[in-house]
């Protein structure tokens, strides 16, 4: 009798499967082409990053990159595409995932890396927002498998469904379908000036005393791998710093003088804007205290390039 | 283990398959089973405190002896105090020791009287404690009312004291119900299989798409007061109300359907609350196996309503009022409870009538939602600015940044698809139903694509229920 319910349970059990990886299949295959088929936003930045520039320059980093590096300044002045990769709230992992899949298909010429001072510092939300790789998993799971394993040792079982690979993705396509953004080679500008109240000494004082993390080993892996793939590859690699509101001391801060310290022994070139004098304390280039506005970063890019172009000479 | 990591995934099919094909036909063998897996699955957690189980079980076993075998009444209750005592003292030692020395220096210091404590202790929270010591004070508190005789099956007893789909968040299990199925037979069939699964799939919605998907705008707002404005703090207590159903009966459903795949049936706990006509009712709606234990082992040992009026209403309120301590040692949860019990004096009061219709429906969810202020609130400070925002100051209504506002919006869409789903189960039962189609290929591919859902919408952070930390 029990022999019976449980043949009967197997069998129903197999068909469940069968039905639940043909629907997988199917509506995999529409929310992948509706995942690809984006023109705005910011995996369609991703999607042109990894799948369609031929930018000979490429610039990769958090926000601070997706919002000061202004690319058709870039072409100006060194007279060379550009592209901006930057992605809002990605840290190392991500950014050398990037760099991979990227480099899988096209060779820039030069890879900026705008460094975050707290880039070596654990933080949850760096293997968290990994999240972002999932919809190319099937395509560069080679590149990404070693990375997003960090995250979770599932992650093949996981990514083996095409829902989770594209989790969580549809809203933000249907947004940019409804509002697209314009594109300006992946940079995007901020608007509006910061109030110069924002920043006094005692929250600069603060705010350092409060900057303490542990260093992730996984997080110096990534910056060393992006560092040799780049060499791999024949690319020249240059580590900059972007500009912020207020003075800051990073001298005490492990994970930046760490980064230095890579910098230097690798013989990376090493643009450090931070407390740069042209843009500390000036409002009018701010948006928020760590991000510039527009003008702000124009005139940094111009900056940036000018020096680049100082260093090509 | 959490039901929604990974490890589960593993750890469910392995249990499942030596349960039924290698130790099939041996109760005894299953129960060592069960009771092993049982331990795995909360020392996957923090093996250290399995010990407290342990303890728990073996003295809840020993009184239980005790009690039936004592030859007077009075002997009986020496030893139901020893249990009392125990489950109570474990709970209020590991639950409420540091938040009634804070509370009483904080006390003090509101009279003058400033002085530093050296008396509270750093001490973890077991997850689940608040719910195993309350099953197994009911199994001695049976066996003393003699509704129930002690078992001499000590692998059985600690079987059912640490079951591990209801071990760490319920439904709290009475005695007299899971027990006796531990000292019979099993039997598999494929109705409770397949019931099983849709439970959990159900469950595994609730949790993952509603409950995870609202607690980031929750979060958002409840973590920053000072920054939100009235109309958010509405919009974010509503979110939070289906954000605990969504957690709690997801995991309660998960665990229902779990022990059905071993062939266990544990009582209901949820019967779609918000649609209750009065706050009542929504008790007996909410949280089932806890109302009904405080209702059996407070309410009615205290008198219940079969005495004069005025002690009737004082021991609604004193039991809410535990109730609410019971979820957590904070005054929010007192407040919560509290406020619970304020609501159901009233009713009391002012309605002699049992009330229905849609306009009470809605009058008590927001009456709930209310409540849920206190509870979700990180302190009673930040629950009255939240209400004096909500009267005060509509303001502007928070819609997230970046990702927080895809999230916020499969949150809405989660929510409704669970209010639709539960409306036409309230009202329009007989109407159509994909679980009940006559064809077996429509039943199954709505719940395959249930899964898709989950795993499209879902959140998988590993992120914990909330009802753990009680």
């Amino acid at each position: 009798m029990m022999q019976k319910e449980y043949t009967k349970s197997f069998i129903k059990l197999g068909k469940f499967i069968i039905i639940f990886l043909i629907a997988d299949l199917v509506l995999g295959v529409i929310s992948k082409q509706l995942f690809f088929s984006q023109e705005t936003g910011k995996y369609a930045r991703a999607n042109h990053a990894i799948n369609k520039t031929d930018a000979k320059v490429l610039i990769l980093g958090s926000s601070h990159a997706h919002r000061h590096y202004v690319p058709e300044v870039i072409e100006e002045e060194l007279k060379v595409s550009c592209y901006n990769a930057g992605a809002e709230g990605q840290q190392l992992l991500y950014h050398a995932a990037l760099q991979k899949m990227i480099l899988k298909r096209t060779k820039p010429e030069l890879l900026i890396l705008n460094i975050d001072e707290d880039f070596l510092y654990y933080s949850k939300e760096a293997y968290d927002r990994l999240s972002d790789l999932h919809p190319y998993y099937s395509d560069h799971g080679d590149v990404l498998q070693p990375i997003l394993g960090l995250q979770s040792k599932l992650v093949d079982f996981k990514l083996f469904f095409n829902a989770y690979q594209t989790n969580s993705t549809i809203m933000h396509v249907l947004r940019y379908y409804a509002s697209p953004q314009i594109d300006y080679k992946g940079y995007r500008p901020l608007f509006g000036k910061i109030k110069p109240s924002v920043g006094s000494i005692d929250e600069k004082e603060s705010d350092n005393k409060d900057k303490k993390g542990e260093i992730d080993q996984n997080f110096v892996t990534a910056l060393h791998s992006f560092i040799t793939t780049a060499r791999d590859n024949n690319i020249k690699l240059v580590f900059v710093t972007s500009p912020t509101y207020k003075p800051v001391d990073h001298s005490t801060n492990e994970s930046f003088t760490h980064i230095k310290a890579i910098a230097e022994k690798e013989k990376v070139p090493f643009l450090d804007y931070f407390n740069a004098g042209q843009f500390t304390s000036i409002p009018e280039l701010f948006h928020d205290p760590s991000h510039l506005n527009d003008d702000g970063a124009r005139l940094f890019t111009r900056d940036l390039a000018k020096q680049l172009k100082k260093s090509q000479n | 283990m959490l039901f929604n990591s990974f490890e589960f995934f593993f750890f469910l099919p392995i249990v499942f398959i030596l349960y039924w094909f290698v130790v099939y036909n041996n109760i005894k063998l299953q129960n060592i089973l069960l009771l092993i897996a049982s331990y795995v699955f909360y020392g996957w957690w923090d093996w250290r405190f399995l010990s407290l189980i342990a303890l728990s079980t073996l003295m809840d076993y020993t009184v239980g002896f005790r009690i039936h075998k004592a030859i007077d009444k009075q002997r009986k209750r020496r030893w139901l105090w020893v249990s009392v005592i125990f489950n109570l003292g474990l709970l209020g030692f590991f639950k409420y020791y540091n938040f009634f020395i804070e509370s009483w220096i904080d006390l003090f210091a509101s009279v003058g009287y400033e002085f530093t404590s050296t008396w509270t202790l750093k001490v973890i929270l077991p997850v689940g404690i608040s719910f195993y010591t309350f099953q197994t004070l009911s199994y001695s508190i049976d066996i003393y009312r003699e509704k129930l005789q002690p078992t001499k099956d000590f692998v059985a007893f600690a079987a059912f004291v640490s079951f591990f789909p209801q071990l760490v968040a319920g439904p709290i299990e009475r005695a007299t119900n899971l027990l006796p199925q531990f000292l019979q037979k099993r039997t598999f069939t494929y109705k409770a299989f397949s019931y099983g699964i849709k439970l959990m799939i159900w469950g595994f919605f609730l949790k993952l798409v509603v409950a995870d998907r609202a607690a980031i705008y929750v979060d958002a707002v409840y973590n920053n007061v000072e920054n939100h404005d009235g109309l958010s703090f509405i919009a974010a207590t509503v979110l939070f109300a289906f954000q605990i159903y969504g957690d709690f009966a997801g995991y309660s459903l998960i665990a229902i359907g779990t022990s059905k795949l071993f062939g266990f049936d544990l009582m209901t706990n949820f019967r779609r609350p918000y649609f209750a006509a009065s706050v009542s009712e929504f008790w007996t709606r909410w949280h089932i196996s806890l109302s009904t234990w405080f209702r059996d082992y407070l309410y009615i040992p205290l008198g219940g309503n079969r005495v004069a009026k005025p002690r009737w209403l004082f021991n609604l309120f004193i039991t809410f009022l535990i109730s609410g301590l019971w979820h957590g040692a904070n005054w929010t949860f007192v407040a919560w409870g509290a406020l619970n019990g304020f609501y159901l004096i009233l009713e009391v009061l002012l309605f002699k009538k049992k009330r229905k219709g849609v306009v009470n429906v809605l009058l008590t969810f927001v009456l709930v939602n209310f409540a849920w202020v206190f509870f979700r609130a990180n302190s009673i400070e930040n629950a009255m600015h939240i209400i004096s925002e909500i009267c005060t100051v509509p303001g502007r209504l928070y819609i997230g940044s970046g990702d927080d506002i895809t999230a916020s919006l499969y949150a809405t869409l989660a929510i409704a698809i669970l209010v639709l789903v539960e409306l036409k189960k309230e009202y329009f039962n007989t109407l159509f139903s994909i679980s009940k189609h006559k064809f077996e290929l429509v039943r199954m591919a709505g719940y395959a694509f249930l899964i898709y859902i989950i795993l499209y919408f879902g959140v998988f952070g590993k992120s914990q229920f909330i009802y753990f930390q009680f």
